[in-house]
């Protein structure tokens, strides 16, 4: 059996796609990367295969991607997220105009083709305000758990406007908030409506008027529902998520693997 | 210490070259004559001016003046590394670490005592008012007079006739500063100098755009901007006609400065100027070189010898940073289209109007001929803010998604 190996190594979380020659999802696998990421692209091999039943002998390709995409070894090429992340999102809602990509340290909009091809991006700049980064700072300071995050802006009044995005200033500002007694969920649904507003920017970069474009998100913090909530109230467009947003770039990454492989002599560098 | 360390640069590309006198590489003989002049500003024995970006060098070449643009300083400190204390020094005093890095660095190596003491000093409106109140701020520091050209943003006859009524005044300026009056036979030379590199030039970036181009990323990197020193002495024309004779033999033989090209890119403003590896990735991972630069371009006319005002008025009128953005736009969409470029990359350099101000406008004009910018956000001077990785990954995606494009130009 032929299968191909995407790996997107990121900030927050190190995240595996095994397919078949197909594209045919047989295994993916989310570890957290930590501060030793050999060790996390290791054990990701290391899960997916044995979740796949099969050995290493099996892959035929390995594409590499995500902010450590050069320190994977053995692998055909390495290539950016944002192309794994358009490619992976393509073959999940192939009408899919828009992506939006929040990860743990980079927030992109990417404008697609209907090939999966990248036809323009737009990044985060150097800050990582909004980012998954940005929300553990923020989970951290309203003392709650980041998976929690998600659902706490519910029943808000929508009236709370934070004045910073820098990570170490909304921190500040939101423990004032809670020392003044202003509720979780106010808090909670303004730091959802700034992310909304900074990803909007991106957005309407490389999209303009979204009003008949289909977007979707990916990303880790595509599991946080309130910021998709948000998002989607912004851009007055509905959110494709997939059901597992944050290996939606490895997904890319293998589909990547198989068709190079397929053009090439599948020499592993 | 600067007049030892141009000392050693000097002597050390001397050196190289003499090695392989039959091949002189074209980017060390430029580099040569910029240390060169570094040597000068340094040695304490010739007038010093510093200037504004679009002074008459050639002019001030002719009245026996080694003059400089500040910002030359700010790009020199951070090509050798040492822009830190100096940028840190500016911030000490105030100056907001989010202002435009070359000047900070200025300001700060006058504080420290880096820069000569210039005599006297020539600011021009153009293409900067930061740049314009640095020198004023230098003025005030050193303690010397301050001449400032005004340069109208449109080459109207009514304009030309303003700024080279200006010059003028400058060439007097200058003389009452130096003791010397111009001598018109100087004067000619110089100008004659100055349309003879300019053909060379003009020569050498028609060459360039020959498809595979004879450049490397790195060979023309702020070359244009720095060429305007030379301007008026005979060390402009042996650069010029280096690079161009470089330039001939290479499209004579059909050879590529990259050995494999495969992206043509146009670089917008002025390079990053601490030493980075992202060029070389480029190149190396993609195939893609940079074959054009912003600056690297003849905007202007000959200057006629025997009434030179008017055609210097018009070259300072002439450059793309001056007047409206739409100028700059039509500028860089004829470059790219001459050139033949897949993409741009505009590095929006921090605390820059020029480099962030524009962005929106140069990134419509080019998208509206086919061809995608990408824009950065770098301190092209403060290696202290430099996040690779993050460049890297945006250089990286850009260059895959014009990979998977055809050439606008076919």
């Amino acid at each position: 059996m032929e299968v191909f190996l995407g790996i997107d190594i990121g900030s927050l979380s190190c995240d595996g796609v095994l397919i078949d020659s197909h594209g045919k999802i047989l295994a993916a696998t989310v570890v957290p990367t930590g501060a030793r990421n050999l060790e996390a692209i290791e054990r990701v091999r290391r899960e997916i295969l044995q979740t796949a039943g099969l050995s290493e002998a099996a892959v035929q390709a390995t594409v590499s991607t995500g902010y450590g995409r050069d320190r994977v070894e053995n692998r055909l090429a390495a290539v950016t997220e944002i192309t794994c992340h358009a490619r992976g999102i393509q073959a999940l809602y192939p009408d899919t105009d828009i992506l939006v990509d929040i990860g743990g340290q980079d927030s992109k909009a990417i404008r697609l083709d209907r090939q999966g091809g990248v036809q323009d991006f737009a990044m985060n700049d150097k800050c990582a305000a909004g980012t998954g980064r940005f929300l553990e700072a923020m989970a951290r300071a309203l003392q709650v758990d980041i998976t929690e995050l998600g659902g706490l802006d519910r029943g808000a009044r929508d009236n709370l406007t934070l004045s910073s995005m820098c990570t170490v200033f909304a921190e500040s500002e939101v423990v004032s908030l809670i020392a003044s007694g202003t509720e979780t969920r106010e808090i909670v649904a303004g730091l959802n409506r700034a992310i909304a507003s900074r990803t909007a920017s991106l957005v309407k970069r490389v999209g303009g008027d979204v009003n008949a474009l289909n977007v979707a998100m990916s990303g880790g913090v595509a599991r946080n529902g309130g910021v998709v909530r948000a998002i989607t109230a912004v851009l007055g467009r509905p959110l494709a998520v997939p059901d597992n947003p944050d290996t939606v770039g490895a997904f890319g990454a293998a589909l990547i693997a198989r068709q190079r492989f397929k053009g090439t002599a599948g020499h592993q560098t | 210490m600067m007049k030892s360390y141009f000392d050693d640069l000097v002597s050390g590309i001397e050196a190289r070259l003499a090695e392989d006198p039959e091949n002189r590489s074209p980017r060390k003989v430029y580099a040569l004559e910029v240390a060169r002049l570094g040597q000068r500003l340094y040695g304490e024995t010739e007038s010093v001016a510093w200037c504004g970006v679009t002074a008459p060098f050639d002019l001030l070449a002719a009245m026996g003046v080694t003059s400089c643009f500040v910002e030359f300083v700010g790009a020199m400190l951070a090509a050798t590394g040492m822009e830190g204390a100096f940028l840190e020094e500016a911030e000490h005093a105030g100056y907001g670490g989010d202002t435009c890095g070359y000047h900070r660095a200025v300001l700060g190596a006058a504080r420290k005592d880096l820069m000569p003491v210039p005599d006297f000093l020539i600011a021009t409106s153009s293409p900067c008012t930061g740049g314009l109140a640095v020198m004023e701020n230098l003025a005030r520091h050193f303690e010397k007079d301050l001449f400032v050209l005004n340069v109208p943003q449109e080459a109207s006859d009514a304009g030309v006739r303003y700024l080279a009524d200006q010059i003028r005044d400058m060439a007097a300026f200058v003389a009452d500063h130096t003791g010397q009056r111009l001598d018109p036979a100087r004067l000619r030379q110089a100008i004659d100098n100055t349309n003879r590199a300019r053909t060379l030039l003009e020569e050498a970036y028609q060459l360039a755009q020959h498809v595979p181009s004879p450049v490397t990323g790195r060979m023309m990197g702020n070359f244009g901007v720095v060429m305007a020193l030379l301007l008026g002495t005979e060390a402009a024309v042996t650069v010029a006609r280096t690079y161009r004779d470089a330039f001939a033999r290479r499209v004579e033989k059909g050879e590529g400065g990259l050995a494999r090209e495969n992206l043509r890119l146009l670089w917008i403003q002025n390079r990053i100027q601490f030493k980075n590896p992202l060029i070389e990735m480029l190149e190396k991972d993609f195939g893609a070189v940079v074959v054009a630069d912003e600056l690297n371009a003849i905007t202007w006319e000959a200057i006629d010898p025997d009434d030179p005002y008017e055609g210097l008025a018009r070259r300072a009128i002439s450059i793309p940073f001056n007047g409206q953005g739409r100028r700059r736009v039509d500028h860089l969409q004829k470059m790219a289209a001459s050139f033949k470029v897949n993409g741009a990359i505009n590095p929006c350099n921090w605390g820059c109007r020029q480099g962030t101000g524009a962005r929106g406008l140069i990134g419509e004009g080019l998208k509206a001929v086919g061809v995608p910018v990408l824009n950065l956000e770098v301190d092209c001077i403060d290696s202290r803010n430099f996040a690779e990785g993050q460049l890297r990954t945006r250089l990286e995606a850009f260059a895959e998604m014009i990979a998977g494009r055809p050439s606008p130009w076919h």
